[in-house]
């Protein structure tokens, strides 16, 4: 889709008035900075046209500042300062010492990252965290990465060469309006950089415990005036984690990945992007064997500037998974393999316009084509085995000025699946700049997760004969959209120079949220098989707390909280087998406190402490509880030249090792403690 | 057949879709009152701010105006990227008492007056000719082809992490009696002739 990448830009490019983002050597707030930063520039974003005799009284440094094809995306960058969104920039990745984007993405506040073994990580945002997660949509550049399988993400495939990452915005709560079905609960944006920005040449190595050795190179240049390209490659292999007693878990995994992007301003008014990956790894199971996944995409966009506050652009991509997963015996039936290979193909069009001087428009069409094979293993079938979907979508939004420092966002999405139809995802949101530099805002929106090929095309064979049910759970045939309303509000400020923060709270109101349903019980059935259906419902609500803290030059500090209370049942009349206890999986309370000090001698010091509340694991067979836990890790680096940076990373330190997800057993997988040392070169 | 006939339905809806899309949409150009028209970028909108401080942040010599309360003397030669941005920028401004006035070239021989002289893309093969003509006379040349500096012209807007950068040729500069203030020079790339 366009539109995230657009509104990524928005929010990267202009949304953080650079002066400010140096002087804090941060970003965390983007939005608060966006929308509160000096007078000048918040006014610059909440008119229609920013006036000339605005950027007339900035000085030469302040003009050079001013990022110049970003203003065509202000209306993004004003609906994204007034919601729940978090940016982490490419410095605090690489000063974290993350090694991967799941690792990454615990730099977000409001996200709950819980990595289950040595390939596999749970993300979701306020709450639902479960084996078949499914109420975030992520977006690499643009591209949707979920999925349609049960609408969730392989984390273990999202990669890239970290150091080429723009920034990744992860924003909390509902972003269907603009984003379509599955955006229940989040969005994540991950961006790359543009490659422009990745002149030269950049080596990588190093090695430790868990990310036992890597190795990464990326080059960039220029193939004509204006038309940049990069070209990069990476490999890296893990090793395995251990289970509770102790044991080697066998879940060591390797991948190697490459692509390209080619970025083009020829013509000014019509920037141009090309990219393209490829990736291809084997992974260890636990329970026995290797799996094997691979891929592929290839992404064109195309942006047509019409007027600094009016545009439209087309983007189209072409994206290919395969997987192949060992599925053990279950008794009765044999152990396989199951594949899947998916192929999608997606167009996305989307105009910006003003009308007036108090609106901003913004309308999109978007149709994507998928083809999901799967090769059914005798444990868990899909039928039909190969599916085509369409999904057509149109959306529209105004942005309405009401006054200087109140603005007014309606918009809705308009979507057509091949499972349930039409479905209709509006939303509403007021954003009142009430006093220099502090802001309120609030929203109502309504998102749907519609149903994915586990909620209808599911198998899962017992193999017993046939008076005994041959399946233990299938799809429901009448599966159908989970919805949410959701009420936002929301408080950003910069306090002095120094101080920076946000405060959300919301309250999510979830209807048809996916139940099990037993089968008519008879002396052969026994309850079996139980079917999805969608018989629960209840809400959710909490706070997500940040803030930005710069001590003194040079060293500054990062705390986050967040709050979750969920509130799940069965409706009045209804069934679930599991009681409304399936579809949850998260921690109440999570606390991060990140210090990033530079020391003399190009030596810099980060650390990260977090501490996850107990997270209570219903969806298995009997509920169970993983522990709350603190985890600390640790970056040293040293910059002896320019051009050469050495540092060591410790992850995990406080444990030997720990779990974070999964269920009280001895078979549990633990996260070990673990370090590396990792030499940078650029040239 | 009933696969078909459902892939007809949807695309019959997508079919509607779009069409309510376009009457809803054109339904709005009808009502609003006014549409922004295509025009230059925002991009150009910041460097017509900058032509306009360089006009604050140059000295040219005594003899490269006619009297005291003569006009300072923007011009764009070439195909003008602007669109009304250096018009606005400048309306009604003065420099040290001078008014600012936008002129439009076609070629370097219709260039008489001229103070600073925006030499646009559509130039880049005939830079060498349009430096050559100028040379002696106090004019400001400023462009954002690539190598623009490099080539002799004075001041190249070069676009870096999506922020206009200066490159600054001092050398063409000071041969052309120019003088730049430090608060110009100072946020900006000194560029010697050969390397841009």
């Amino acid at each position: 889709m366009i539109l995230p990448l657009l509104r990524s830009a928005a929010v990267a490019r202009d949304g953080l008035p650079a002066w400010r983002a140096r002087s804090l050597r941060t970003t965390v707030l983007a939005c608060a900075a966006l929308a509160l930063a000096r007078p000048g520039i918040a006014q610059v974003a909440a008119t229609p046209d920013p006036t000339v005799s605005e950027l007339k009284k900035l000085s030469v440094e302040e003009l050079m500042d001013i990022e110049v094809t970003s203003v065509s995306k202000q209306p993004e960058k004003l609906l994204d300062a007034a919601s729940a969104i978090q940016v982490i920039t490419n410095e605090d990745i690489l000063r974290s010492g993350a090694s991967s984007i799941p690792e990454a993405l615990r730099l977000a506040d409001n996200l709950d990252v819980a990595r289950q073994n040595s390939h596999d990580w749970n993300i979701s945002a306020r709450g639902f965290n479960t084996d078949l997660a499914n109420k975030l949509l992520v977006l690499v550049d643009g591209r949707t990465v979920y999925t349609p399988l049960f609408s969730g993400v392989f984390w273990d495939v999202q990669d890239y060469l970290l150091a080429d990452l723009d920034r990744i915005e992860v924003i909390s709560g509902p972003g269907g309006t603009l984003w379509g079905a599955n955006a229940v609960n989040g969005v994540i944006n991950i961006t790359t950089k543009n490659a422009k920005d990745t002149q030269g040449g950049l080596i990588e190595t190093g090695g430790g415990t868990d990310l036992q050795g890597f190795a990464a190179a990326r080059y960039g240049g220029k193939l004509a005036p204006d038309v940049y390209f990069r070209v990069y490659a990476k490999y890296f292999d893990r090793a395995n984690e251990g289970t509770a007693r102790g044991k080697d878990a066998t879940d060591g995994w390797n991948m190697s990945r490459g692509g390209f992007r080619i970025d083009s301003t020829a013509s000014p008014q019509n920037p141009l992007t090309l990219q393209g990956d490829l990736y291809s790894g084997d992974e260890d199971v636990t329970t026995g064997g290797t799996g094997r996944v691979s891929g592929g995409n290839l992404l064109g966009r195309w942006t047509h500037t019409l007027a600094p506050d009016s545009d439209l652009s087309l983007q189209l991509y072409y994206d290919r998974t395969h997987l192949a997963s060992p599925k053990p015996s279950n008794g009765f039936v044999p152990a396989g393999t199951l594949t899947d290979d998916l192929d999608t193909y997606d167009l996305d069009f989307q105009y910006r316009f003003p009308v007036g001087r108090s609106h901003r428009l913004i309308w999109g069409l978007g149709y994507r084509f998928t083809r999901d094979d799967v090769g059914n293993a005798p444990s868990l079938v899909f039928l039909p085995a190969r599916l085509d979907q369409r999904l057509f979508s149109g959306f529209v939004q105004d942005e309405i000025a009401l006054a200087p420092s109140l603005t007014l966002t309606l918009g809705s999405k308009l979507e057509h699946n091949d499972y349930t139809g039409v479905e209709v995802e509006p939303g509403t949101r007021l954003q009142w700049n009430f006093a220099d530099r502090r802001m309120l805002w609030a929203a109502v929106s309504r998102a749907v997760r519609t149903p994915s090929r586990i909620d209808r095309d599911l198998q899962e064979p017992t193999g017993l004969p046939a008076p005994f049910p041959s399946s233990i759970l299938n799809g429901g045939p009448d599966f159908r959209s989970e919805t949410v309303v959701a009420y936002e509000l929301g408080y950003r400020a910069e306090l002095g120079a120094k101080l920076s923060g946000s405060l959300s709270f919301f309250f999510n109101d979830y209807d048809h949220v996916r139940s099990t349903t037993p089968a008519p019980l008879t002396a052969t059935s026994f309850g079996f098989p139980l079917v999805f259906q969608n018989n629960l419902e209840g809400e959710t609500h909490g706070a997500e707390l940040s803030f930005t803290y710069q001590m003194r030059e040079g060293w500054r500090l990062h705390g986050g909280y967040t709050l979750l209370r969920e509130h799940l049942h069965v409706k009045p009349g209804q069934v679930d087998f599991s009681h409304g206890l399936n579809e949850t999986a998260d921690p109440g309370q999570q606390f991060s406190l990140r210090s990033s000090v530079d020391l003399p001698r190009n030596v810099e010091l980060d650390s990260g402490l977090r501490w996850v509340d107990t997270l209570h694991n219903n969806n298995g067979p009997n509920p169970g509880t993983v522990p709350g836990y603190f985890e600390l890790d640790v970056r040293l680096g040293w910059h002896p030249t320019r051009s050469l940076e050495l540092s060591l990373v410790g992850q995990n330190l406080l444990h030997d090792h720990h779990p974070e997800y999964g269920f009280p057993g001895p078979a549990r997988e633990e996260i070990q403690r673990s370090v590396y040392g990792k030499a940078t070169w650029r040239f | 057949m009933a696969v078909l006939s459902a892939t007809a339905f949807v695309r019959g809806r997508a079919a509607r879709w779009i069409a309510a899309a376009g009457i809803a949409w054109s339904a709005l150009l009808l009502v609003s009152p006014a549409i922004a028209q295509p025009e230059a970028t925002r991009e150009y909108q910041i460097k017509a701010v900058f032509l306009f401080n360089f006009a604050q942040f140059v000295d040219w010599p005594p003899a490269a105006f006619s009297d005291p309360q003569a006009p300072l003397i923007i011009g764009v030669l070439g195909d003008d990227p602007f669109g009304s941005f250096l018009d606005q920028t400048v309306r009604g401004e003065k420099v040290n008492a001078r008014p600012l006035v936008v002129r439009r070239y076609r070629a370097v021989a219709e260039v008489d007056t001229c103070h600073i002289l925006f030499i646009c893309g559509s130039e880049a093969g005939r830079l060498e000719n349009i430096l050559a003509s100028l040379k002696g006379r106090s004019v400001l040349t400023v462009g954002d082809m690539d190598g623009f500096a490099q080539r002799g012209g004075m001041i190249r807007f070069a676009t870096e992490n999506n922020r206009i950068r200066l490159r600054v040729n001092l050398a063409a500069a000071k041969a052309a009696q120019l003088t730049l203030s430090s608060k110009l020079l100072r946020p900006a790339d000194i560029v010697e002739p050969g390397k841009d």
